[in-house]
């Protein structure tokens, strides 16, 4: 009796939070006069909120844009993350404390403070508009710092002093070595800034206007809320259902990794 | 090369790529003019056609022709381009509540010190829209080129099965309008079909829709801020808000957000709707079979019955003033909106060109015969307003429009006390 | 040689971020405190205006809504959001199968877009044809005005955030939980301790710093609580979801008060900082 008590919330649980999405993915199929009474199954299914949609938006463009400005931004944080992380854990140096209690205070420091200043910094530039201004501002990122300089702490001294010993810059200690030992520490900060990256939207709605440069949740967001859907329901939903489908994807392949890594993230702050 | 080697390489190539989107060219010298256009279909194609056929006839000045970059708005994008130095010469879809801030800032070129232009502008446009583009510094900034007026569109069918085989004119006909057509159609207990439907966001812009034409309607055309004074809080603006406020009272609107919807308006949830003359493209393609709407005027209280004024949404042309060559610009717009080129602009974009006598003009007389859809608002184009001249005309329609929130939607408070407070916010704003 | 260069590599990692600390970080602040003293709407130059700014935000009562919206925002979704996780979580600490998928399902919210759950939650919380106002109406109930009721309005969206972040905390609680020792459990059932006792003098010490956590991480996310009423209600009805940082993106980005933003900005950090450091405190005081 438990038991079945027990499953049934599960299910209830498990069904509440999984039904939304499959609505959204059926009704974006569904004929657009359907939607408004849809439950579950559309009585046909159909591509034509999609390719009406296609027709509306640059997707394509926004998703090109999103893979671009993901990659770089993760590929930076990664790289330099891992390099102040392993000056800061393994090297001695004047101004390490100072660095490390900067890095500190400005995980405290709410955003909020710095948004408006940092727009006009990139219309000083000349960046609004750009690649630019989506990549830079977040290719370094404090907390992968921190979570690195923890990692690099684990490693055996013997291996970075036997590199040394044959002669390694520390640039091939860390690249070379050290990498490939950091394969959790990576992921992990990866996944984080693969996922924050992908979802970010508030910062491309401030400095990006024109519609080629545009990532995919702005894209997405103006769509939906603002005319150009022409009052269509299906295609705003097709587009919501193309944001939301290259994240589900990644995660049903590395499900695993996504949970540890958001929990152990969590856990750190 | 090592995998390193690689990795960083691909590194520095993704972002250069990034780099490159960046470069692009948009500076314009010597005989060479760049002209944005609106990046809506139908005026791509007129600019087109126009910059082609000028080029030809005026070999020593090259128009280069490009549409405004799509962006979350227009506006956003002129904006952008402002603060970035990167404007064209010529823009032709300058929204006219926005010049005044650009002529302060001192962006644009005043087109009255411009050879002919005061003649030019007096026999394109009566005194009233001159005075209405004229800056509060005395000086022109820009064209008025076209205006798309908002009218009330209605289900003819819906309308004559409740009665109606006129559209409702006064306030009174269409709270009684409202009145007969609100239902509850599926016997749930709550009313799911309505009169007609106004955005429930206070998006200021979206007072242009709801508040505003209702507003010049009622007051035959008056103004919200008037050389810098706070107008608005008359006998008329209370009578919109009052009836607007009925409509909601008595769930004639419907007070959820319709438009995260379907069309309300084809599907026949809804008969009415203030729209402007684009609503007859869409519809055309997206009404279902049998299904037959017209345009009307503004519905006004009852002694307002003659000359109904409305918003006429207007899109001016400007210069800016990075602009090497005035005087070649002027001659190029002088091109694009003699009588011939406004005619050709109305067939090929259904808005409509803002010079006087439209709907008795003979030349633009074809047209309407064959499109008599747009005949109402050829008629309207002799009532209609544009925006006062305010630094600060966004933020008065926020302040209108959280008090519309307030009092229309919701009945938090009376008209009277919602056209003051309104009023009182406005004054501690416009300078 | 090889000395010189072991002492430059040191810095040559860190200048990366020593750069963008100072471009990206260091510099906006300083900047920011130039910005609350000026008028600027970035087509003009800059006007020095002195304390307008702040003269004018004491006088704006938006604003201090828009704060009282947030805070309205984090009453509601944090306590929701630790019940719920926390139960969630014992029911997935029990022997049963499939615990793997559950817990999948209940991430899933937690990576996808905001922009997509919030359009989603939109069309449930419609008030005529949307989903749960039909199985309201079909469980004869009435409906309910998700998000057109000016009180219900905040709730909703709170709601949905803690629908949608729900499933971090299962499983931040999940790891809390599988670290008491089962032996604890045993020796209290020889002494015949009821559940709520179990749950009181043992389950809730092993996981009081993972509530603290959740409490922090909540509070500094709802802080930033900015696309879903951008999205679902455009700060309305009645003002009733405008959030501190839609509030601060309007004057920015709609109107171009780039001062007055600068000016929210800074006082709406100050306010976080402040709510943080006596959250921390109280943390430190409980353990």
């Amino acid at each position: 009796m438990r038991k079945v008590i027990l499953y049934t919330v599960l299910i209830a649980g498990a069904l509440m939070f999984i039904y939304p999405f499959l609505w959204m993915v059926l009704a974006s199929l569904a004929p657009e006069q359907d939607i408004g009474n849809l439950a579950l199954i559309p009585s046909s299914l159909t591509l034509k909120s999609y390719l009406q949609m296609f027709q509306k938006i640059p997707i394509f463009r926004a998703f090109f844009n999103s893979i671009l400005v993901t990659a770089s931004i993760t590929t930076g944080v990664l790289v330099f993350g891992s390099m102040v992380g392993y000056a800061l854990s393994r090297l001695e140096f004047r101004g390490r404390n100072l660095i490390f209690y900067i890095i500190i205070f400005t995980m405290t420091l709410p955003f909020q403070i710095i948004l408006i200043p940092q727009y006009i910094i990139m219309v000083e530039l000349r960046w609004v508009d750009t690649y630019l201004a989506l990549i830079v501002p977040y290719m370094i990122n404090a907390l992968s710092i921190i979570m690195f300089r923890q990692y690099f702490k684990s490693i055996p001294q013997d291996l970075i002093d036997a590199a040394r010993i044959d002669g390694c810059s520390e640039f091939r200690i860390l690249f070379r070595i050290l990498w490939p030992n950091a394969i959790p520490a990576m992921v992990t900060v990866g996944i984080i800034i693969f996922m924050t990256t992908w979802n970010e939207v508030l910062w491309p709605l401030i400095v990006i206007r024109k519609e080629e440069l545009m990532t995919m949740p702005q894209l997405v967001t103006l769509f939906v809320v603002g005319g150009r859907a022409e009052s269509q329901l299906g295609v705003k939903l097709a587009s919501a259902t193309m944001l939301a489908i290259p994240i589900i994807l990644a995660y049903l392949f590395f499900q695993r990794y996504f949970i540890q890594s958001m929990a152990t993230t969590g856990l750190k702050e | 090369m090592d995998k390193l080697t690689i990795f960083l390489h691909i590194t520095i190539f993704t972002i250069s790529i990034g780099l490159l989107g960046c470069s692009a060219d948009r500076s314009s010298s010597g005989n060479e003019l760049l002209y944005w256009s609106s990046n809506n279909t139908y005026e791509i194609e007129f600019a087109r056609a126009m910059v082609k056929s000028w080029n030809k006839q005026n070999p020593q000045v090259n128009i280069r022709f490009q549409p405004v970059p799509e962006g979350q708005s227009s506006e956003e994008v002129i904006l952008a381009a402002v603060v970035g130095e990167t404007t064209p010469d010529i823009y032709s879809n300058m929204w006219q509540g926005d010049v005044e801030s650009y002529a302060r800032a001192g962006v644009l070129i005043p087109l009255d010190t411009l050879d002919g232009f005061l003649d030019y502008i007096n026999e394109r446009c009566d005194k009233r829209v001159i005075e209405e583009i004229t800056s509060t510094d005395g000086h022109i900034y820009q064209i008025p080129w076209k205006i798309n007026p908002i009218m009330l569109i209605y289900n003819e069918k819906l309308l004559s099965q409740i009665g109606f085989n006129q559209p409702p004119r006064t306030y009174e006909d269409f709270l009684e309008a409202g009145r007969r057509f609100h239902k509850d159609t599926d016997g749930d207990g709550y009313v799911d079909r309505w009169i007609g439907y106004a955005e429930v966001v206070v998006t200021w812009w979206q007072r242009f829709f709801d508040f505003y034409p209702l507003y010049l309607a009622a007051s035959k055309g008056k103004a919200l801020i008037k050389d810098n004074e706070v107008v608005f809080d008359n006998q008329d603006a209370i009578d919109v808000f009052r009836f607007l406020r009925k409509l909601y009272a008595n769930n004639y609107f419907s007070l959820e957000r319709l438009s995260a919807r379907q069309d309300v308006f084809l599907s026949g949830i809804i008969a009415t709707r203030f729209t402007g003359p684009w609503e007859i493209r869409h519809a055309e393609r997206f009404k279902p079979k049998g299904f037959r709407y017209s345009f009307s005027t503004i519905p006004v209280p009852s002694d307002t019955l003659q000359n109904i004024y409305t918003y006429g949404d207007p899109k001016n042309i400007v210069i800016f003033n990075t602009c090497d060559n005035p005087a070649q610009a002027w001659q190029f717009l002088k091109f694009i909106t003699n009588k011939q080129n406004d005619l050709k602009f109305l067939q090929m974009t259904r808005q409509l060109p803002r010079r006087k006598h439209l709907a008795k003009d003979s030349t633009f007389a074809s047209f309407f015969d064959n499109n008599p859809k747009m005949i109402p608002f050829a008629r309207q184009a002799r009532y209609v307003k544009g925006t006062d001249s305010s630094p600060v005309l966004k933020e008065v329609f926020d302040i209108i429009s959280r008090e519309y929130e307030a009092c229309v939607v919701y009945g938090e408070k009376s008209a009277k006390q919602a056209v003051r407070n309104a009023a009182e916010a406005a004054r501690l704003i416009v300078r | 040689m090889l000395l010189k260069k072991k002492h430059i590599a040191p810095y040559a990692m860190v200048s990366p971020y020593i750069i963008h600390f100072l471009a990206f970080i260091a510099f906006p602040v300083i900047f920011s405190l130039v910005l609350i003293f000026h008028h600027w709407n970035i087509i003009a130059p800059m006007e020095y205006v002195g304390l307008d700014n702040f003269y004018r935000l004491f006088h704006d009562k938006l604003f201090f809504k828009a704060i009282g919206n947030t805070l309205i925002f984090l009453i509601i979704h944090i306590p929701l959001q630790i019940i719920i996780a926390l139960f969630l979580a014992e029911v997935l600490n029990q022997k049963i199968k499939l615990r793997g998928f559950f817990r999948a399902a209940f991430f899933l919210p937690v990576v996808i877009s905001g922009v997509v759950v919030t359009y989603l939650w939109q069309q449930l919380y419609g008030y005529d044809t949307g989903l749960i106002n039909r199985i309201l109406v079909n469980l004869g109930l009435g409906r309910v005005g998700w998000i057109i009721n000016p009180d219900m309005a905040m709730p909703s969206i709170a709601f949905m955030a803690t629908w949608k972040n729900v499933g971090l905390y299962v499983v931040l609680f999940l790891v809390g939980l599988q670290s008491v020792p089962p032996h604890y459990y045993e020796a209290a059932d020889l002494e015949g301790a009821s559940h709520w006792q179990k749950f009181r003098y043992i389950t809730l010490p092993s996981i009081n710093p993972t509530i603290f956590m959740v409490v922090i991480l909540s509070t500094l996310g709802g802080f930033s609580l900015f696309i879903e009423p951008y999205i679902m209600t455009g700060g309305g009805p009645l003002n009733s979801t405008l959030s501190a940082m839609l509030y601060i993106y309007k004057q920015g980005f709609f109107f171009y008060h780039m001062g007055y933003a600068a000016t929210l900005g800074f006082f709406f950090a100050l306010i976080i900082l402040i709510v943080i450091i006596i959250q921390r405190k109280v943390v430190e005081r409980e353990s």
